[in-house]
């Protein structure tokens, strides 16, 4: 059995080897490795790596996902384009960790690994961060004291105390209130919705209850603003307390419809997957990213470098994108 | 809050009360909740305002259908921890089916066919519960497992934000609406008539049937039930059945109230509504339970874990303070159990 797969394995190298010799003549290709295929955010970023690939004619880029959020699937899927001998592969790591092994073989074979979301991969030659965790929180928080008039009650909503970037975003949040708008009473701070809605919603209620004059809610994981969305709706306050906070398009429609919730804060994974692809083709074509430098895409235009855990870099843009009852149907997802 | 153990524990304590208590269990978890009550008013006068009752009510709902589940399946001895996987998958994929292919159809419909899945897969728990000869917390830890995988494997990981406009009706009817001072607006939700008619129903099953006597029997002393005739193996379909049919109607109910399916909610609730029936009074060996007990059971874990925010304690202290006081209550009982 043992040798049988070694055959097997060797065979496929071999192949892969002929046809990658092949491939590297005319045409480089890049794949795109994402947590899930099919799931709504996956599905935009597809339309990225599409777009990217209808605008480089001597790369072929595709996209590629295990049908379930399984990390040992993806590196599976990762295995398999090793041996196909891909020209470089960007991928959403569901749990970095697990997927070093794979990737430091890739990358002994030659081939160029870019990660995204995945700052704690050390076999990688870049990964893209979408923006500054801390950076965030405030640019969330501002909107919320504008909304406020910088006056009065608000409090902070996480998934949970555990989560490491809705926590960055909660306190960058309080913090920037504190400095620089005096007015502003955070009470209550960093309830915890569990990432459910509807607890979410129970604890929305009853800080409407303590705090009857509340003016403010600032939500970090994306159905936050859904059950404080509806709490508020039910409560007839709609337009008297400003519920901000990061949110995906289609889920949060109707309530930024009816009002309930003012603004949400996402990044455009489209967007993720075009930049993705360009780092990808610019580190083939060894070319060096710089500190400052214009990737191309929006919110990628002034991007900062920095070294990350192993040989490669971290780059970070400032792609986040923010909208409200009039924008959001721009971004189907 | 603290009080209540010292007080209760005091051997000057009148014999007759702590008689009633023994053989009316309820009585002392309503005495709880009464103390309870005295002691966020204490710490914030706002509480007795109409739209607090209508809040705590309206999230005592989910809790309520699936407590009294768990009381049936408890009362005849065994346990179940698989009701809210169960109802998460109901919920999940009915939304599903009725947005995708029949969005018309009425709420009529919807919560039997809620109920009928939900008694399905509670029929294949005591199915398995009997034919393994195995603990029912092992074989409903098993299928919880499995109904949850499934559920995100093959039906779907997506939101439903857009309800099926009978669900969405349904979720937003009220019996009464409410304005408070401050032009809050207060509502009590249709869906408490849900559990109105879910309580009565497994009243009289418990109190006015022959399943009733056979349950409370089998969960007393199995071997002695059999030997007086009673069909454990009908008794085991019957209970996990049941739990399961009222997880189908409270997963439609939370979708209904939520006005959005996501098929990772629930999770995680089963050791507080377990929770919330042994301290309206029955025993998690079996044998005994009432079910107005037990609503007031769920009443008390839904008072104490909705007024914390409103007393001001941190968020990081919550649940420490939830979970005293199951320890505390859960401690009393004991005793008195003993006595």
């Amino acid at each position: 059995m043992k040798t049988l797969a070694k055959l097997a394995g060797s065979a496929m190298i071999a192949g892969a080897m002929v046809a990658g010799a092949a491939m590297a003549q005319d045409k480089q290709s890049i794949t795109t490795v994402v947590k899930i295929t099919g799931e709504g955010w996956f599905v935009r970023m597809d339309e990225g790596v599409k777009a990217f690939d209808a605008d480089n004619e001597a790369i072929d880029a595709v996209q590629v996902g295990p049908a379930q959020a399984d990390a040992a699937q993806q590196a599976r899927i990762i295995e398999d384009l090793v041996a196909k001998g891909v020209s470089a592969i960007a991928v959403v790591p569901m749990d970095p960790a697990a997927l070093e092994g794979v990737l430091r073989r890739a990358q002994a074979r030659g081939i160029k690994v870019i990660a995204h979301e995945g700052d704690s991969i050390v076999n990688a030659d870049a990964d893209i961060e979408a923006f500054d965790n801390a950076a965030f929180g405030r640019k969330i928080n501002d909107g919320l004291a504008e909304c406020m008039g910088g006056e009065g009650k608000w409090t902070s909503f996480v998934g949970s105390l555990g989560s490491l970037t809705h926590n960055i975003w909660a306190d960058a949040g309080a913090e920037s209130a504190a400095a620089n708008h005096p007015g502003m009473e955070l009470v209550a701070a960093k309830n915890e919705s569990f990432n459910d809605a509807n607890k979410a919603y129970d604890k929305a209620k009853e800080i409407l209850r303590a705090y009857p004059d509340i003016k403010g809610f600032q939500g970090s994981s994306a159905i936050d603003v859904i059950g404080i969305g509806r709490a508020v709706e039910e409560a007839g306050l709609v337009g008297k307390v400003c519920v901000y906070g990061l949110g995906l398009p289609k889920d949060t429609g109707p309530y930024l419809e009816s009002g309930a919730v003012n603004r949400i804060y996402f990044w455009d994974p489209k967007d993720a997957g075009y930049v993705m692809n360009v780092v990808a083709a610019k580190v083939l074509a060894g070319e060096e990213i710089a500190d400052g430098a214009d990737l191309g895409v929006p919110g990628y235009n002034a991007v900062t470098v920095t070294q990350g855990p192993g040989k490669g870099i971290i780059i970070q843009g400032a792609a986040w994108v923010d909208v409200g009852k009039d924008e959001y149907k721009n971004y189907p997802f | 809050m603290t009080d209540v153990p010292a007080s209760a524990a005091t051997p000057g304590l009148p014999a007759r009360l702590w008689d009633l208590m023994g053989r009316r269990p309820e009585l002392f978890t309503l005495a709880l909740i009464v103390v309870t009550v005295i002691g966020v008013a204490i710490a914030n006068p706002n509480f007795f305002a109409m739209n607090n009752v209508f809040d705590i009510l309206r999230a005592s709902v989910v809790r309520g259908i699936f407590a009294m589940g768990v009381l049936v399946v408890l009362a005849a001895g065994g346990i179940d921890v698989s009701f809210t996987a169960i109802a998460a998958f109901v919920m999940y994929a009915l939304t599903m089916l009725v947005t995708n292919i029949f969005p018309g159809m009425p709420l009529w419909v919807i919560l039997p066919l809620a109920a009928l899945g939900g008694a399905v897969f509670g029929v294949i728990n005591g199915l398995l519960v009997h034919s393994l000869r195995a603990p029912s917390l092992i074989v409903t830890i098993g299928t919880q497992y499995i109904i949850r995988s499934a559920l995100l494997t093959f039906v779907g990981t997506a939101l439903f934000m857009n309800l099926p406009a009978s669900m969405e009706a349904f979720g937003k009817a009220s019996l009464i609406t409410w304005t408070g001072g401050t032009g809050v607006i207060s509502t009590l939700p249709a869906t408490v008539l849900v559990l109105v008619v879910v309580a009565f129903a497994t009243w009289f099953i418990l109190e006015r049937t022959l399943m009733g006597r056979a349950i409370f029997a089998s969960g007393g002393n199995p071997g002695i039930a059999e030997r007086l005739g009673f069909n454990l193996f009908h008794i085991r379909l019957f209970v996990f059945g049941w739990a399961g049919l009222l997880a189908g109607i409270a997963g439609i109910v939370h979708v209904a109230s939520n006005r959005l399916a996501n098929p990772f909610d629930l999770a995680g609730m089963e050791l507080e509504i377990i929770a919330a029936v042994v301290l309206g009074g029955a025993r998690i060996t079996g044998g005994s339970g009432t079910v107005i007990g037990t609503l007031l059971g769920v009443l008390l874990i839904t008072l104490v874990s909705n007024v914390l925010v409103f007393v001001g304690i941190p968020s990081t202290l919550q649940l420490a303070i939830v979970g005293i006081f199951i320890l505390i209550a859960g401690t009393i009982f004991a005793l008195r159990q003993r006595n």
